[in-house]
């Protein structure tokens, strides 16, 4: 069986993006053909379960019995990529419980594979949650995401206070979603399916849809840019996974 | 061209193989400069279609400058790319495969905009999947903007869909260096008197050849050239696959 592989999608902050980047993540390994499962933490109603029903599981991470959900089902469940939308505030608690489950050192000594998607925020209470995050990263490859998706400008930043932090974190690794069209995010949002089913024209079951060309290709030309920085951090490999071709000369196209 | 010319020439039209009219054309003519003839070259090819298909729609966005909707009011709607409702109301209904030719009349304000939103979509791609035949027309110009444009073009527009149109009128017979590797389609100038003439919003091309009797006239001549190097590149798209 494959070695188990944890992707945490998280901030300290809320409206930066997590659960736009962890549907981006969720169209990259269904275009790549790597089975995920996803838990969303935002209990008791979650928005990424939303877009992805079928593989979404909604959780509380502060109670036990989830947590067991989650971590005591790594080795037996069948898709062996987790994502975890970490629901605004959680981020450092989640990463703490972590710890004290003994999640990290498993880490650590290579018995699951971890990675932390930061979603960075533009305040500088961001920089700082980039350090206190920094204390659990041992063993665990650290993603800090720039989300431009809504129109942040990293404004209150100044470039030598964020390289000050960034290197800090041995192996960050930085990431940057660019900005989507804000009409073409609207109508993803109340289509309620996932980016690449926008773009292939298909509603919630699959069935044909009738969305704007114009949309669509904004749409498909942006996921392609966010996954062409997934093929760059070779996501598919840190998961464990081969690869056929870069995802983002296909996003869409599926 | 007398009146049973013009039918002959319809019946022509109508003769192709079917898969000549699967394809759907939509015909953009654009140029980064003003005043380069864009919205003549629309005209010509918009009447000629009309004559040739028995329909045809055009799209106005141009109307910074004398434009489309002027001249042809009842088959030309305004459309405008600034922002992304009307992207959606245009490109929208460009890309639906329903047998009328489009015939895009681009304002030179928004040559950047456009195919700068043409290549974020991937309008050609889904224009070939879907059965739409996108011809651009470039209007060339000697100037640097032009040739930074017509360099843009290269890089997004398949070549078999890019055409330079050498209008006399503007580059005085001395097409640039740049503009030569490409398929060209050639407009002859016409003495200014005739251009005041034809540049009248009663005026109708065809209305020209069905009711002059003297074939022999300049613009009778000019505007048959014209339709004549429009019906080759309908027939193009026969050679490109139907």
């Amino acid at each position: 069986m494959a070695k188990p592989a944890v992707i945490v999608v998280g901030a300290d902050k809320g409206g930066v993006g997590k659960t736009t980047v962890s549907r981006t993540v969720l169209d990259y390994f269904s275009a790549n053909n790597v089975p995920t499962r996803a838990f969303d933490t935002e209990s008791p109603r979650g928005t990424l379960k939303r877009f992805h029903p079928d593989i979404t599981e909604i959780v509380d991470m502060t109670s036990t019995a989830d947590q067991m959900k989650i971590f005591d089902t790594l080795n037996t469940a069948a898709p062996s990529v987790t994502v975890i939308d970490v629901r605004a505030g959680l981020l450092s608690p989640a990463l703490a419980s972590l710890r004290d489950i003994g999640f990290l050192d498993a880490a650590k000594s290579g018995q699951i594979t971890f990675a932390v998607f930061h979603i960075l925020g533009p305040s500088i209470a961001s920089l700082d949650e980039i350090a206190e995050t920094a204390n659990f990263m041992d063993g665990a490859r650290y993603f800090l995401v720039k989300n431009f998706i809504n129109n942040t400008s990293f404004f209150e930043w100044d470039q030598a206070t964020y390289n000050s932090y960034f290197h800090r974190i041995r192996d960050a690794t930085e990431l940057t979603i660019p900005k989507l069209n804000e009409m073409a995010f609207e109508q993803v949002e109340i289509a309620s399916v996932p980016f690449l089913k926008f773009v292939a024209n298909k509603g919630p079951k699959d069935e044909a849809a009738n969305y704007s060309f114009v949309l669509r290709g904004y749409v498909r030309h942006w996921l392609a840019n966010v996954w062409s920085e997934f093929d760059r951090i070779k996501l598919t490999d840190i998961v464990g996974k081969e690869k056929d071709k870069p995802a983002s000369k296909s996003a869409g196209e599926k | 061209m007398t009146v049973r010319e013009v039918r002959s020439a319809r019946n022509q039209a109508h003769s192709l193989p079917a898969s000549a009219m699967r394809r759907t054309p939509a015909y953009i003519i654009c140029s980064p400069r003003p005043r380069v003839g864009k919205t003549l070259i629309a005209r010509l090819l918009s009447e000629f279609l009309l004559l040739q298909r028995g329909g045809a729609i055009g799209f106005d966005v141009n109307l910074k400058e004398p434009s489309l909707l002027d001249f042809l009011p009842r088959t030309t709607e305004t459309a405008e790319i600034d922002d992304t409702f009307g992207k959606m109301a245009l490109m929208d209904r460009l890309i639906v495969p329903d047998g009328t030719a489009k015939v895009i009349d681009l304002g030179f304000h928004a040559f950047d905009e456009f195919f700068t939103m043409t290549g974020e979509i991937g309008f050609f791609k889904e224009a070939a999947r879907r059965g739409i035949a996108p011809m651009v027309l470039f209007v060339a110009d000697s100037d640097r903007v032009s040739a930074r444009g017509y360099t843009m073009l290269q890089a997004t527009v398949p070549p078999r869909a890019l055409i330079t149109v050498d209008n006399e009128y503007v580059l005085r017979g001395e097409i640039p260096a740049i503009y030569r590797r490409g398929r060209q389609l050639r407009l002859p100038a016409l003495p200014a008197f005739l251009n005041t003439y034809i540049d009248r919003t009663s005026f109708s091309f065809t209305g020209f050849l069905r009711g002059q009797t003297d074939r022999s006239s300049e613009l009778h001549q000019w505007i048959r050239d014209a339709y004549f190097s429009f019906r080759e590149l309908e027939l193009s798209l026969l050679l490109q696959g139907g």
